[in-house]
């Protein structure tokens, strides 16, 4: 079938889509996972124990899952898509309805050293079925009202699942993906403007309706000093290790806040506050800096794309680590209020660690497949 | 297939511009994006004649874009946060080593309130055991550029510090090395002010105990990092850490009036030790309880350290003549002895290597208040010899003193009976010996004898609710007829136990320390074991001195009559009135009725039990006396 889709491109054999490997992405991911586990050396104290050996094992595993899903051609994502979504959602009940019913609240399904996590599943299929239904539209479908329905059902039927754990961080990070998603692939910017308009105006009656602990969050969020013992007792510690971390930094695990335990989360969510305190603003920028060239490489590759699904999937993925990473530093650094999203590749986790490697590994997979190209409309059982 | 016509047109072939109405600048962002992101415009490549491509390109840009400006915010904020925020903590300000810390002293971080260690109080709320929050000082050695200097200072300050382990601890490696915890407002407050670089205090929180000594065997202690170790804090350690006060059946008031007249006795009497008990005979409650010596909870201690030592439950004593108050109600309620049975006293007995007399021998026949009252052992063997052992081992089963008491402390000790409780062994433990039980233990027994006859459980929590009777032991006229002859031997002999204004029954016991391979006489455990308001009781006092010296004051006594009974009767005084109890007089009629103890006269033909030659004791011919056998006296 392969001679159908594209007479220019040949087969893909092992070597040659090892040859296409985007080398220096996969050096990033590690150069950053590295520094992870650097951090989390530190964080203990000047131990592998009890983080970043796990940690290092993780990224061992991630790493092979990866290079693998690298391997998987494209067409295999765009014929699966709706199904990987589907089972997404299918396994997002799934815990909804375990966790109702053995009263443990467990939000995951046990791999082992990962846990798994639906909703982390659903952010990348969630890409991968939007990225399908809008590579089978034309331009002027896309700006049919009615067209997008579908695509809404597709992120806010996870989103309201994820609601109902209740897990605001994770359902906004869907939401955002899935906008963006929408954004890409050409919905017209004037919808935006009004949903936004909406929503703002919107701010008021929701704040009626919010929990107490909800507004607290908020008026938190507003001034920790108001709870400096309690609720905004995180970012104070994390505002004052950031301050003492200065230019330069103290040092690695030489860290006042972090090594006096002051700094709670500090292996996990608040990782970033650590390294700031240690190896200072030149740190910090070093890092980000290094995730930026990875969402670089994202776009590149949503970029080099010859179809719209490869080029939505690309880029859907760099938004969503985009996501992560901007939430994580906004958080820590007071920018926004305490959401438990932590920094991808360097907090202490199973879950983010697999979601981070599936993704790059995906974006790997349209990196190699880039010249790959599908018709708008097409026969799953002809990929 | 027919889906994969190369020819067949695609539906954007008309729109190979895309938003013709004004939206121009659209194109020119998309083409300016395209030119950032070093695209080409390359019309020939067929994905640019598609307009979904063409779109999606400028759009992946522009997010692209809010990307960046997002970082851009990020590195802002960063550069805000960790330069311009805190212009006096900068990398190069590198004497101030933790100012972070520094900032967290000015505004102390301590956990909240909800997280502490919960206290211990008495039975009406007053504090035994809290927690607080306490300086503890720190060292970051890196700071440190003149450690001995600063050892030195430090010394002059606390004087108890170590040197060289001071000094060790400035120059340690690390950031944050604790120099002395728990430190007071004053100590902190005085180091400050030395102004010691790379020295600094950290709050919190630490177990004060504000009572000290008052219950320190009870109450117990915690290490320095909050984990209970001995007494209620260990009992109830994670119970307390989670938050939940404890309520003792303790009266502060009570604890320190016992405390204060026991230690007054052991200190007038020279004695190594003693030990006092108040308990409410009904509900089991511990009013007081007191182990002396004692230790304050607020300082650290040798855990060998024999003030630790909790005699009231851990403490295993032969006990002696106390325990004739249970071998009479024994007699009495096995129905085999009358009040009015005469025994034949004569003695003294010999078994084996022992030798057992009276200390004042009456050499004569007597009645069983007789017997109570001069204390009798040898009247008391011949009571137990004709109940039979099996019955005493029942019976002394039931009131538990062949196991470990219970109560609410981990410093338990389990009794020391007679491994085989053969004939011997019966005789010496109706008047007290060859059985080890801890003050508890009688405590608990006798009060089941004057309750009415049944069991109680001794408890160290403030009963909120009715406490179910016990087990019942003997019947209440065999208990009433117990009590008024423990009554009989404070107006017989023991008089030093009673109140004014209050009437007091009881008994003494007097008993000579086992050492290894037989008693000490010099080294005695005297004691005196009350109940009161004798006419109705409602509390029972024990009162025990661990080798009293008799002087003067008791003309060279250091019996439990003369020892014990004076502090019950102190104690007495001052409970009462606290309590609100009524005085009551022996001329009142109906008190006298109620201590009124009725023996028919004695009469040998129908009731006296030792003419029966089978009663005596065997006569064993061994001329043991010269060999040094040790000699069982109980008074």
């Amino acid at each position: 079938m392969y001679r159908h889709i594209d007479s220019s491109e040949p087969t893909f054999s092992l070597g040659l889509k090892l040859r296409l490997l985007n080398w220096g992405l996969v050096f990033l991911v590690t150069l950053i996972s590295g520094i992870g586990a650097a951090l989390l050396y530190s964080a203990a104290g000047g131990n592998l124990q009890p983080w970043a050996i796990r940690q290092i094992t993780r990224f061992g595993i991630g790493f092979v899952l990866m290079l693998m899903l690298a391997m998987v051609d494209i067409r295999v994502f765009l014929r699966y898509a709706y199904i990987l979504h589907g089972i997404a959602i299918f396994l997002l009940v799934v815990v909804e309805v375990k966790g109702k019913i053995g009263m443990g609240a467990q939000r995951w399904i046990d791999l082992g050293v990962f846990q798994l996590q639906p909703s982390e599943l659903a952010k990348i299929t969630l890409v991968l079925a939007l990225a399908r239904y809008f590579h089978g539209l034309t331009y002027e479908q896309v700006g049919k009202p009615l067209v997008l329905l579908p695509p809404l059902a597709m992120i806010f039927i996870p989103v309201g699942l994820v609601l109902l754990q209740p897990n605001l961080g994770t359902a906004t990070i869907l939401t955002l993906v899935g906008g963006s998603l929408m954004l890409m692939s050409g919905v017209r910017l004037w919808k935006f403007l009004i949903i936004i308009v909406a929503g703002v105006s919107a701010l008021p009656v929701l704040w009626e309706f919010m929990h107490d602990y909800q507004k607290q969050r908020v008026y938190t969020f507003l001034d920790p000093e108001r709870d400096p013992l309690g609720a905004g007792y995180n970012i104070m510690q994390s505002k004052i290790a950031f301050g003492s971390g200065g230019l330069i930094g103290q040092g690695f695990m030489n860290g006042s806040q972090s090594q006096l335990r002051f700094l709670p989360e500090k292996e996990t969510d608040f990782i970033f506050t650590l390294l700031g305190e240690e190896f200072g603003l030149i740190g910090t920028l070093f890092v980000l800096g290094l995730f930026l060239l990875v969402l670089i490489y994202g776009f590149a590759i949503a970029l080099s794309a010859r179809m719209q699904f490869s080029r939505l999937v690309a880029g859907g993925i760099t938004i969503n680590i985009f996501f992560y990473i901007f939430i994580n530093v906004a958080m820590v650094t007071g920018i926004i209020p305490v959401v438990g999203i932590p920094m991808p590749l360097v907090s202490y986790g199973g879950t983010a660690m697999l979601t981070t490697m599936i993704a790059t590994g995906i974006l790997l997979s349209v990196s190699i497949h880039r010249e790959v190209k599908v018709p708008r409309v097409f026969s799953s059982d002809s990929l | 297939m027919t889906f994969f016509n190369p020819t067949s047109p695609l539906s954007t072939r008309k729109a190979s511009v895309p938003g013709a109405g004004g939206l121009s600048v659209r194109i020119l962002l998309s083409r300016l994006a395209l030119w950032l992101a070093g695209g080409v415009i390359d019309a020939r490549r067929p994905e640019h004649a598609n307009a979904v491509m063409e779109q999606s390109r400028g759009r992946a840009v522009m997010v692209g874009f809010m990307m960046l400006v997002a970082f851009s915010i990020v590195a802002v904020r960063l550069v805000d946060v960790m330069l311009l925020r805190t212009p006096d903590q900068t990398a190069d300000e590198a004497d101030v080593s933790a100012p972070a810390v520094a900032d967290a002293s000015a505004s102390p971080v301590v956990p909240a309130p909800a997280a502490w260690r919960a206290d211990i109080t008495d039975r009406n709320g007053g504090i035994l055991a809290t927690t607080i929050s306490c300086p503890s000082m720190y060292a970051d050695p890196v700071a440190i550029s003149d450690p001995v200097g600063t050892t030195n200072r430090l010394m002059q300050v606390l004087p108890s510090l170590d040197y060289s382990t001071t000094l060790a601890r400035l120059t340690a490696k690390g950031r944050m090395v604790w120099v002395e915890r728990h430190l007071t407002p004053t100590q902190r407050q005085t180091i400050h002010d030395l102004g010691l670089p790379g020295i600094d205090f950290r709050d919190e929180p630490c177990r004060l105990y504000p009572t000290g000594n008052l219950a320190s065997h009870i109450v117990g202690y915690t290490n320095i990092d909050q984990v209970g170790q001995a007494g209620l804090e260990k009992q109830f350690d994670k119970f307390l850490n989670d938050g939940q006060p404890v309520e003792l059946s303790l009266d502060m008031r009570l604890q320190h009036i016992l405390r204060r007249e026991l230690q007054a006795n052991v200190e007038q009497y020279s004695a190594v030790g003693g030990s006092g008990i108040v308990m409410d005979i009904y509900t089991g409650e511990l009013l007081a309880m007191v182990s002396l010596p004692d230790f304050d909870p607020n300082e650290r201690h040798d855990p060998n350290d024999e003030a630790l030592f909790n005699r009231n439950t851990l403490g295993r004593y032969e006990l002696g003549s106390v325990f004739k108050i249970f071998n009479t109600a024994l007699a009495l309620e096995s129905g085999k002895v009358k009040l009015s049975d005469t025994f034949d006293t004569a003695g003294p007995v010999r078994i084996g290597r022992f030798t057992i007399h009276d200390f004042h021998p009456v050499n004569y026949w007597m009645n069983v208040p007789e017997i109570f009252e001069k204390s009798s052992n040898i009247g008391s063997l011949r009571m137990v010899q004709v109940v039979g052992r099996d019955l005493q081992q029942r019976f002394l089963g039931r009131l538990g003193m062949t196991r470990p008491a219970t109560l609410e402390l981990p410093e338990l000790a389990n009794v020391t009976a007679p491994p085989r409780w053969g004939e011997v062994e019966s005789w010496t433990i109706s008047y007290g010996h060859g059985i080890a039980v801890t003050p508890l233990h009688l405590v608990a027994g006798v009060s089941a004898m004057v309750n009415g006859g049944t069991l109680v459980t001794p408890t160290l929590l403030k009963q909120t609710s009715a406490v179910p009777v016990g087990q019942r032991i003997i019947a209440q006229k065999t208990s009433d007829t117990v009590r008024r002859l423990m009554r009989l031997v404070v107006t017989g002999g023991a008089g030093l136990a009673d109140a004014p204004g209050y009437l007091v029954g009881g008994k003494t016991g007097t008993a000579e320390k086992a050492t290894a391979g037989g008693y000490a006489h010099k080294a005695l455990i005297s004691s005196f074991i009350g109940a009161f308001p004798i006419t109705k009781p409602r509390y029972v006092v024990f009162v025990m001195l661990d080798e009293p010296q008799g002087n003067k004051s008791s003309y060279g006594y250091a019996t439990g009559g003369w020892v014990a009974a004076p502090v019950v009767s102190r104690l007495v005084a001052q409970m009462g009135p606290l309590y609100g109890l009524p005085p009551e007089s022996e001329d009142d009629p109906a008190v006298r009725a109620a201590l009124a103890l009725s023996v028919p006269p004695t009469n040998a033909d129908t009731g006296a039990h030792g003419p029966q030659p089978h009663q005596l004791l065997p006569a064993p011919d061994n001329p043991d006396g010269a060999q040094g056998g040790a000699t069982l006296v109980s008074f």
